[in-house]
């Protein structure tokens, strides 16, 4: 927790942004393009670093708010992850917990958080309506946050208990474990052009929110968010 | 609850324009009037020492749809007798133009302006009518009304790209603006023509 985990990483963020968006994936060449002991072993420093100290900014607008203070507070301490101090600035915020409904008047200033948090960033969609709209399949309502902004883990729950909510942290504590610095530029490279515009595309967000359409869209779905579910091995420490 | 004298002493002032009268769930006096009357009768409601509404619980607006006639609901109460009561005016849908209560309560301001916002009933002589709730670039109509679509009348693309092409000039008047001073950092002006992501 200690470590200057911003320092670690600055360089390979200047080289991404560098690099520009449009200009296709070049990869950062480390150890002649194979992960070697050096990076393998860098890898695993920073990734300790960053899953360990993860500032989770609230969203909070709807009754996932209560549990996400209450996963904060002491009965289930979410300090325990690392997750120690709630971040109300995006600016010093890595994981962007967005807890209950958004409605479409909402919409950019959730894209606006969002796109002022530093590199790098995770997004927790906590509970049903932020998932998918949930039960609010009407005129006012974003029909799931992930058209607006891209979503890592997808907490269900009406509203979820805040172990789901521990739970879904922990897998994005597992994402990171699994990152290597050789795929950082791909992970992280972002276009400054598409700030403040929808995530998704116009078929997309149709098929995503049609009538059910989070319901009835599943195999969609399933080409469309690209999620891998994360390989549990036995060694979780350190 | 002492005895509700109103409905007499507003047939004997107001012959005309009290159309007619119920009584909802157990003690809620509901009276309907002349919409054109609607300022005389609520101001006489509010000054007569005998009444003295001086609370205006809320004002809202039902539509039942069919082409059945739209009401305009003032909710009263009387801090000073301890008085309820249920002020309705039935406009036509044709036609959704009613005077403003402002100037006979403050409060009124807001509440009509939701009422203009979601039932698109429009209060003649209101200082600043213009939409509360949902954005001020919102084009799809009035939400709460029978005809308005469940998921408004744009695609839900749409509907997302015009939200997040959303600017805080759409939610203050230039004065405001002026009392706030400028952002310490310009917003970016989202541009939607951009396209969307693929």
């Amino acid at each position: 927790m200690g470590l200057n985990r911003d320092g670690v990483n600055t360089q390979d963020i200047f080289e991404a942004q560098d690099m520009g968006y449009s200009g296709g994936h070049k990869g950062i060449e480390m150890g002649g393009g194979g992960p070697t002991f050096l990076t393998t072993k860098i890898d695993f420093v920073v990734n300790w670093a960053r899953k360990n100290s993860l500032w989770p900014m609230p969203f909070g607008t709807a009754c996932c708010a209560i549990e996400m203070m209450a996963s904060a507070a002491s009965n289930f301490d979410l300090a325990r992850f690392g997750m120690e101090r709630m971040s109300f600035s995006p600016r010093q915020a890595d994981v962007l917990i967005c807890a209950g409904r958004v409605p479409y008047k909402l919409a950019p200033v959730l894209r606006r958080t969002y796109d002022q948090m530093m590199q790098p960033k995770w997004v927790v969609s906590m509970g049903a309506c932020a998932s998918s709209g949930g039960v609010f399949d009407t005129y006012s309502m974003v029909q799931g946050i992930d058209t607006i902004v891209p979503v890592d883990v997808y907490v269900p729950g009406c509203p979820p208990r805040p172990e789901g909510l521990i739970y879904g942290l922990m897998m994005i504590q597992e994402k990171i474990r699994e990152e290597t610095l050789a795929d950082h530029s791909e992970l992280r490279s972002e276009d400054p052009d598409r700030a403040g515009l929808p995530e998704a595309g116009d078929e997309d967000i149709s098929a995503l929110s049609g009538p059910f359409g989070n319901s009835t869209q599943q195999e969609y779905l399933t080409g469309l968010a690209q999620t891998k579910r994360p390989d549990r091995p036995k060694d979780l420490l350190p | 609850m002492a005895e509700n004298n109103t409905i007499d002493a507003l047939k004997n002032v107001f012959s005309e324009s009290i159309l007619h009268h119920e009584i909802n769930a157990g003690d809620q006096c509901v009276v309907f009037v002349s919409p054109s009357q609607n300022t005389e009768i609520l101001s006489w409601l509010r000054e007569e020492p005998t009444q003295s509404y001086d609370l205006l619980v809320d004002v809202t607006a039902v539509d039942f749809g069919e082409g059945l006639p739209l009401q305009v609901v003032y909710q009263l109460w009387s801090l000073k007798h301890k008085n309820s009561l249920r002020i309705k005016c039935e406009l036509e849908i044709e036609n959704l133009t009613i005077k403003t209560v402002t100037s006979i309560w403050k409060s009124a301001d807001w509440l009509e302006r939701e009422v203009y916002d979601l039932f698109g009933v429009e209060f003649i002589g209101h200082p600043d009518l213009r939409r509360i709730l949902m954005p001020k670039t919102y084009d799809e109509g009035h939400p709460l009304r029978k005809d308005f679509p469940l998921r408004g009348r744009f695609s839900r693309a749409e509907q997302t790209r015009r939200a997040l092409s959303q600017d805080y000039h759409d939610y203050y008047t230039e004065e405001m603006l002026e009392i706030g001073g400028e952002p310490a950092v310009s917003s970016p002006k989202y541009d939607t023509d951009k396209g969307n992501a693929s």
